[in-house]
């Protein structure tokens, strides 16, 4: 076969494309028929088992949230997602409690999906219920206000539009919060 | 036997057929707008980088924030300047080894016009926020089924010139040129339409596929193709090896796709998943090194042509970029490895490695040597030529290596929790202002190549031909 595709076009091209589709099928299109964590919602209600709670749907507020976090590209600079890593667990976690570990039921409704590549900023997988809504204005305006050296931009824009700024804010306050991991729900509003 | 084939390509290319003329247009129109978006969006580049150092630059203008002109510079340097780079080295390269003209000159300057609408809307939609949201896919839909038009466009019009070929045997440009169309197809596809059926984790490991892909089997190999062409080319000596071409070619074509779940190594994927993209990521170190070696080989005796060589000089920093980023990218899915530099300023480095130091740097080369040959004229400054490279080597090193070190460093404060996080951010200040300041050597370097091409281009000093 290899010694064809020397000649023809034809054989170079089927030769290239049948070896990348056998990764390519495996990688795809398998691996969410084999694992179906990927498609379940997040529920649980044994304690024994994790930590509690059920993943519900978006509401259209969040969804708005959602929408502006994709525009703004907030996803460029922040992850959303505690790996299996000691450091990522304590780095998430809050208040003495670490994060519980993010799994792939937790993310079904995610589309499109801000799991993200980079940490200029911390990661937002649980900064659900982290902070209060006061504490999100002042930091959109300006973060260097309540973080001395932080590098993240100014959002004044999201501020200013009292509809916008409610809609991220829903959507912050949200994430990580399908799993009840705080001891006693000591979530800021 | 094998040999001898290799060895009659580059003979038969070289040998100026006087009866056939390349017209080019489509190869010209393709260049002089990728170098001008190359110059254009090298100021976005800067403006981000400065960003990292003053952030609040333009901090009240929603379509310059960070977020909207990150994507700018990403796509714009992928599909503006390389790709756009690439598909014109490509119209240049796949009628002279197959001894004839290109099959349409008017379908490829249809491409060209088409493939500016589509960079000029992109400018317009990033900086509006309209955004996919999905990494290297970020370009809205009316947007992506234009590309999809303009790459059937493009691989009609190579794939009938090939087959009108005057030799049988097919140099290794050739199919890696083949390889880029079909691959390329399948891989856009998954990572712009199918990404948009799925969500969640699902939809994340096709977007990794297609992140992975784009620069495995669209950049690398074009990027290959034009190394292959134009490194025997402009050392004036034979491939070492036709056999170990196809080597790197068929386990190419096999290993790269299997890699995409190595981006999420330890994150919220199937283990199994991320077991088989790091066995897969170690096996490309097959296709890497047989190609570099090949080049290495195929140099050999022939090094101090480097001294005054421009586009050689490009092309075989190209290759040293090409192992360095190649040797990273395995080593960063090893389990371990990743927990450090992970998410971290390294993986920028790297990435920035891939995309300027070797791919750019292969296209930067074809244009320099290209660009003469079709507008029969010289170059308009070999010294600029010269400067152009110092410039994107220094700006480039002085990148590279300031995003590892300031990576490395940063990814080991991560894993100590005890230091907050801000402070990791404080402390990595000195390097993001070394990267702004090698931005602008490799933005000068950018600067002086561009001027170099336009003035060749559109200048009427010289029409001596060259070769
Ligand atoms: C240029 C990179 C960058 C961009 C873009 C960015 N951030 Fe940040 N973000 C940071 C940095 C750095 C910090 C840490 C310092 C601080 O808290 O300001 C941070 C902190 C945060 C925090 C506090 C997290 C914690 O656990 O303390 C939140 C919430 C946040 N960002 C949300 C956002 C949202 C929402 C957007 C988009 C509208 C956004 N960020 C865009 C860099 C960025």
């Amino acid at each position: 076969m290899l010694h064809k595709a020397d000649t023809s076009a034809t054989w170079a091209v089927v030769g290239a494309l049948g070896l990348f589709f056998i990764g390519g099928l495996l990688t795809t299109v398998v691996p969410p028929l084999v694992d179906t964590t990927w498609a379940k919602p997040f529920e649980n209600s044994d304690p024994a088992k994790g930590p509690t709670g059920k993943l519900l749907p978006y509401t259209g507020l969040e969804k708005q949230g959602h929408a502006i976090y994709v525009r703004e590209g907030c996803w460029y600079c922040h992850t959303q997602q505690t790996r299996t890593l000691l450091a990522d667990t304590k780095r998430s976690g809050w208040r003495g409690v670490d994060s519980p570990v993010s799994t792939p039921d937790e993310f079904v409704f995610d589309a499109p999906h801000m799991f993200g590549t980079k940490r200029t900023g911390p990661d937002l997988s649980r900064v659900g219920g982290k902070y209060d809504e006061q504490w999100h204005r002042t930091h959109f305006r300006n973060p260097r206000d309540l973080v001395q050296g932080s590098i993240m931009p100014p959002y004044p824009w999201l501020v200013d539009n009292p509809q916008e700024f409610k809609a991220i804010v829903a959507y912050l306050q949200r994430l990580g919060r399908a799993k009840n991991w705080r001891p006693d729900g000591d979530f800021e509003k | 036997m094998q040999d001898q084939i290799s060895r009659a390509e580059v003979v038969a290319t070289s040998t100026p057929t006087s009866t056939l003329v390349h017209e080019d247009s489509t190869a010209k129109w393709f260049l002089v707008s990728s170098v001008t978006y190359f110059f254009i969006v090298g100021i976005v580049a800067l403006v981000i980088a400065a960003k990292f150092v003053w952030p609040d630059l333009m901090g009240t203008v929603p379509a310059l924030s960070y977020g909207r002109l990150r994507p700018l510079h990403v796509n714009g340097m992928l599909f503006g300047w390389l790709l756009a780079a690439d598909m014109g080295l490509s119209y240049y390269l796949v009628p002279r080894l197959c001894g004839v003209k290109l099959w349409s000159e008017k379908l490829g300057l249809a491409t060209a016009g088409l493939w500016n609408l589509i960079i000029l809307g992109a400018v317009v939609s990033l900086l509006a926020g309209q955004n996919q949201g999905l990494e290297y896919a970020e370009l809205p839909m009316p947007l992506d089924v234009a590309v999809v038009v303009a790459w059937i466009m493009f691989g009609i019009n190579i794939f009938m010139t090939i087959a009108q070929r005057k030799y049988p045997a097919m140099y290794v440009s050739t199919w890696y040129i083949m390889g880029t169309i079909v691959w390329t197809a399948f891989v856009y596809l998954t990572g712009n339409f199918a990404t948009l059926f799925t969500s969640g984790v699902n939809q994340a490991n096709l977007n990794w596929m297609y992140v992975h892909n784009a620069v495995g089997l669209i950049f690398t190999p074009v990027g290959l193709a034009l190394a292959y062409y134009f490194i025997p080319k402009a050392s004036n000596s034979p491939l070492y090896s036709h056999k170990l071409s196809m080597v790197g070619f068929w386990s190419l074509a096999f290993v790269y796709v299997w890699t995409g779940a190595h981006h999420m190594i330890h994150g919220p994927i199937s283990q199994w998943l991320q077991t088989i993209s790091i066995a897969f990521s170690v096996m490309l170190l097959i296709p890497v090194w047989s190609a570099v070696y090949n080049f290495f080989a195929t140099m050999r005796g022939q090094w101090q042509q480097l001294r005054d060589n421009v586009p050689l000089k490009f092309l075989m920093s190209g290759v040293v970029f090409y192992l360095l980023t190649c040797f990273q990218g395995p080593m960063h899915s090893l389990r371990s490895v990743n927990a450090i530099v992970s998410k971290t300023d390294w993986i920028p480095g790297h990435a920035h490695m891939a995309v300027l130091g070797a791919f750019s740097f292969f296209a930067v080369a074809g244009t320099y040597y290209a660009l003469p040959r079709m507008f029969g004229k010289k170059l308009f400054s070999d010294a600029l030529a010269n400067w152009s490279y110092w410039l994107f080597m220094m700006g480039g090193l002085g990148f590279f290596v300031t995003l590892w070190l300031g990576g490395l460093w940063q990814g080991w404060q991560w894993n100590d929790w005890t230091i907050p996080f801000i402070d990791t951010v404080i402390a990595l200040k000195p390097v993001w202002l070394v990267r702004f300041f090698s931005g602008v050597l490799m933005f000068a370097g950018i600067i002086a190549f561009a001027y170099n091409v336009l003035a060749t281009a559109l200048g009427t000093s010289s029409t001596e031909a060259a070769a």
